[in-house]
């Protein structure tokens, strides 16, 4: 497996009312380019954490350890348009590896590898990424950057979307700003990806506000804002779990669908072990902060190896699940 | 961290506090460092300060001892701001709340009221009412809350119209609560935070409105007053402009005591809202 | 005798000029110690059936008997005497209760509104209400806030069978839970309804859990029935087409070594 992001050590600590709470403890995963990864876990598994944690987005009063390595082709996509189109041309000769960086927002920490001052988080990378990137380095160094490289969906549209921007705007502007086009280009560009996420008539959807959209209409607009630059990565937190069955389907379907066409490599974060099972190569099992275990999804599922996920499948209620009614009872 | 902690991490919260605490001492001490009355006539008329130090800011006209009547006066403003915010507050509240709650014909009524008490100035009102009842303290204070309880009442109703729609409402309502006790048990107390905020603002200028009542001689007549004593410095202004100077200043003081010592609450608790 | 009969109920919005009925001439009855199960995607009118039913609003047509009474004739007092028997569970346990309140409030409200219990015998029955539902009964004193969701989702339920209810509204009950902690909150609903004979009211968009679970489904689209009959029988062989969308949307484990 060529590894896209490499996570080593990762423990993340939330401040609460004067307690320090771990929201993650030394987790360590690699994220392979191309491949589908499920993230499963309950509330306070720490899933969404790790999320936020890749996606460089965790608030500034976290605080993060250890080290978090990308390998991303080195040219950050300053002019280019076309998403890449097969699967991964990350092969990356050893010089072309970009460099590390520690992972943590404004925070301490200094790096055992690098000089102190370089990029703490993917944002701030982005910052110093353009302005060092030619010069104050030998290498060549690239930080992934949130919108381009890193495509972010979120549990509630309604919450990720602005209410008073129609929403092609708000897709053309993810365009406009990481691909270097020009405003018609993105216009048109948010166009396409409207047709591109199944919304039907996209002409007046690219008109319309968020809340004349059904939620999973505002999901679809969503994704397509979030692969609106092209991203390598796309992290979907709990992205269905507010929408019913029948339109959670249709989500996952396109969000596999877009993966497979584009050579995204995909992260879904859910507490569904059945729903992350039908999408999922690879699922990794979260408890309390911790990676319980990382495999397979037919191992996962068939041949657990610890007991809280034989818990979380059994905990699964299928269709063909043992009714657990008594119906003797009723007419009695 | 706790709020208190919190608290004390802003500079000008602190320094509101002080201020606060130092006028909350002086309308305490004033009855057993003053014991006499004082408005009785302490020394000789137009005393400049720092003279006689039995009378250190010394005296005004009538040879009133000034310390003594500034003492006495942190006493009314603080008594008269206080109750006028909290009267203002508890008006305001108990008509918005009921207005959101109730809806329709109720809500109309009482927000067509509200709009005419809003129409008129705050302080015309105070004005006039003062002129028709009569100068006393509790008339100041009910005078004060009358121009200023329109503003909590906008906003406990806007609140309380957004909190009758959660579902802890229904709640209530399923388990057979009466909808006067949803209405101030289930959703006045969650309403009350944004309405809360408003009281530093509300204190400082129910403080302002009653030296300017007092200053335009509608002040409680048997009390010291600092707006009173800046009307009686008036006429000697260039002579003995301490007069004036001196209760001025007590007022600017409080005022921005009270202020920032208000925001810096809000600001904390609110802090502590955020996170829960 | 039917618990409760709900007779060409019809709910209308009016959104944009026009007018859209959310539910739509809906008859369907339950009987005592009965599962039914309202399912369907959202915007099918589920949960204004379950508002309408505890009279949270007002139907526009239509006739909700409850009881063997005229249940949308009751008002007043009268109405809040007899909310005491019909009672409901909320989808998410932090939004339905007051952020306010400690355990013990929230128990005590039902207690003290219908005259339960005397005041000093209040503190035994809340006791005794959150050992019913599987609680220390030390949590009492406890915030709302600082207790788990399945902790919470108990309470939700202890306060609903205080009034000892014949009917419970659940409307999505379990849907927030953690998938561990939902098979517990099951159970114990399944336990109460053997114990007490209780009636619920089961809305839900998880055609699994309404499967395993209630006597009965009802399928709406569109805020009309599409399907309505014994759950199993209806779901493992759906003949409406939201019936077989529902069906075909589930997601599944595909275990070989269950």
């Amino acid at each position: 497996m060529i590894a896209l992001a490499s996570i080593r050590d990762l423990t993340v600590t939330y401040r609460r009312d004067g307690n320090e709470v771990a929201a993650l403890k030394t987790i360590n995963l690699d994220i392979g380019a191309g491949e589908r990864l499920a993230i499963i876990g309950e509330s306070g598994s720490g899933k969404s954490t790790l999320a936020l944690a890749i996606a460089g987005l965790l608030p500034a009063s976290s605080r993060i350890e250890g080290r978090l390595d990308w390998f991303l082709p080195s040219s950050p996509s300053s002019g280019a348009k076309a998403p890449p189109s097969v699967l991964p041309d990350i092969s990356p000769p050893r010089g072309e590896i970009t460099p590390s960086f520690r992972l943590s927002p404004i925070t301490e920490i200094a790096s055992k590898e690098l000089p102190s001052k370089l990029p703490i988080s993917p944002l701030a990378g982005e910052m110093s990424g353009r302005t060092e990137g030619g010069g104050t380095d030998r290498q060549p160094k690239f930080v992934p950057l949130g919108g381009r490289d890193i495509g972010f969906v979120f549990q509630d549209p309604s919450a990720s979307l602005d209410p008073v921007m129609a929403v092609g705007k708000q897709i053309a502007e993810v365009a406009y700003t990481h691909l270097g086009l020009t405003w018609p280009q993105a216009y048109a560009k948010a166009k396409s990806l409207l047709e591109r996420v199944r919304l039907p008539d996209p002409d007046s959807a690219l008109r319309a506000f968020p809340h004349q959209l059904s939620g999973g209409q505002k999901q679809r607009v969503a994704i397509a804002a979030a692969i609106a630059a092209g991203p390598k990565l796309l992290i979907a937190d709990e992205a269905t779990s507010a929408l019913d069955t029948i339109v959670q389907a249709e989500i996952v379907a396109l969000i596999r669908r877009l993966v497979a066409e584009d050579g995204m490599t995909l992260l879904f974060i859910s507490h569904d072990i059945a729903l992350a099972a039908e999408l999922a190569e690879r699922i990794a099992v979260f408890r309390h902060g911790e990676l319980l275990e990382l495999g397979p999804t037919a191992q996962i599922v068939d041949a657990p190896t610890q007991a809280y996920t034989r818990t979380l499948l059994d905990a699964h209620i299928g269709l063909d699940a043992t009714p657990l009614l008594n119906r003797a009872g009723l007419n009695a | 961290m706790s709020p208190l902690r919190r608290f004390l991490r802003k500079p000008e919260a602190v320094a509101g506090a002080i201020l606060l605490a130092a006028l909350v001492a002086m309308a305490l001490s004033a009855p057993m460092l003053f014991p006499g009355d004082p408005q009785a006539i302490a020394g000789p008329a137009l005393l400049p300060p720092f003279q006689d130090w039995s009378l250190p800011l010394g005296t005004d006209r009538l040879g009133r001892d000034v310390l003594a009547e500034l003492f006495y006066g942190a006493r009314t403003s603080l008594a008269v701001g206080l109750a006028a915010a909290a009267a203002a507050l508890a008006i305001g509240s108990v008509v918005g709340t009921l207005a959101g709650f109730a809806g329709g014909l109720v809500d109309e009524v009482l927000m067509r009221i509200t709009d005419a008490f809003q129409t008129v100035p705050g302080f015309l009102l105070a004005l006039a009412f003062v002129s028709v009842v009569g100068p006393s303290l509790g008339i100041v204070v009910i005078a004060i809350a009358l121009g200023t309880w329109t503003g909590p009442a906008r906003v406990a109703r806007a609140e309380v119209l957004s909190i009758r729609e959660r579902d802890y409402v229904a709640g209530a309502r399923v388990i057979g609560m009466h909808p006067l006790a949803i209405a101030f048990r289930e959703v006045l107390p969650n309403a009350l935070p944004p309405v809360l905020a408003m009281s530093s603002v509300i204190v400082a200028a129910a403080i302002l409105t009653e030296a300017a009542l007092s200053f335009l001689g509608l002040g409680d007549p048997n009390r010291a007053t600092w707006g009173g004593m800046i009307a009686e410095g008036r006429a000697v202004l260039r002579t003995a402009p301490f007069l004036s100077i001196v209760p001025g200043i007590a007022l600017v003081l409080t005022v921005l005591g009270v202020y920032l010592a208000g925001e810096g609450i809000v600001e904390t608790t609110a802090v502590r809202r955020g996170l829960s | 005798m039917n618990l409760l009969t709900v007779s060409n109920l019809t709910k209308r919005y009016r959104r944009g000029g026009k007018t859209i009925a959310a539910v739509d001439d809906i008859s369907f009855h339950i009987e005592p110690g009965e599962t039914l199960a309202l399912a369907g995607p959202s915007g099918s009118g589920k949960s204004t059936i379950a508002r309408l039913v505890l009279r949270l609003i007002e139907p526009d047509a239509g006739h909700i008997e409850f009881e063997g009474n005229d249940f949308l004739a009751l008002s007043g007092a009268a109405l809040r005497q007899r909310r005491a028997r019909l009672q409901m569970v909320f989808q998410d346990p932090l939004a339905a209760f007051n952020p306010r309140s400690t355990v013990a409030r929230l128990l005590d409200d039902p207690l003290r509104i219908h005259g339960i219990a005397a005041r000093a015998e209040r503190p035994r029955r809340i006791a005794a209400l959150l050992e019913r539902v599987g609680l220390a009964a030390d949590l009492a004193p406890r915030a709302i806030h600082e207790i788990s969701g399945g902790q919470r989702q108990r309470v939700a339920i202890a306060r609903a069978i205080a009034t000892k209810p014949s009917l419970i509204v659940l409307d999505e009950a379990v849907s927030a839970l953690d998938v561990s902690v939902r098979g517990q909150i099951l159970e114990l609903l399944l336990d109460l309804q053997r114990q007490e004979r209780i009636a619920y009211l089961f809305i839900s968009h998880d055609l699994g859990v309404v499967r395993a679970i209630a006597h009965r489904v009802v399928l709406l689209e569109a805020g009309e029935i599409a399907e309505c009959g014994d759950a199993r029988t209806v779901i493992d062989a759906p003949q409406s087409a939201i019936g077989k969308a529902l069906v075909a949307a589930a997601p599944r484990l595909n275990r070989t070594r269950p």
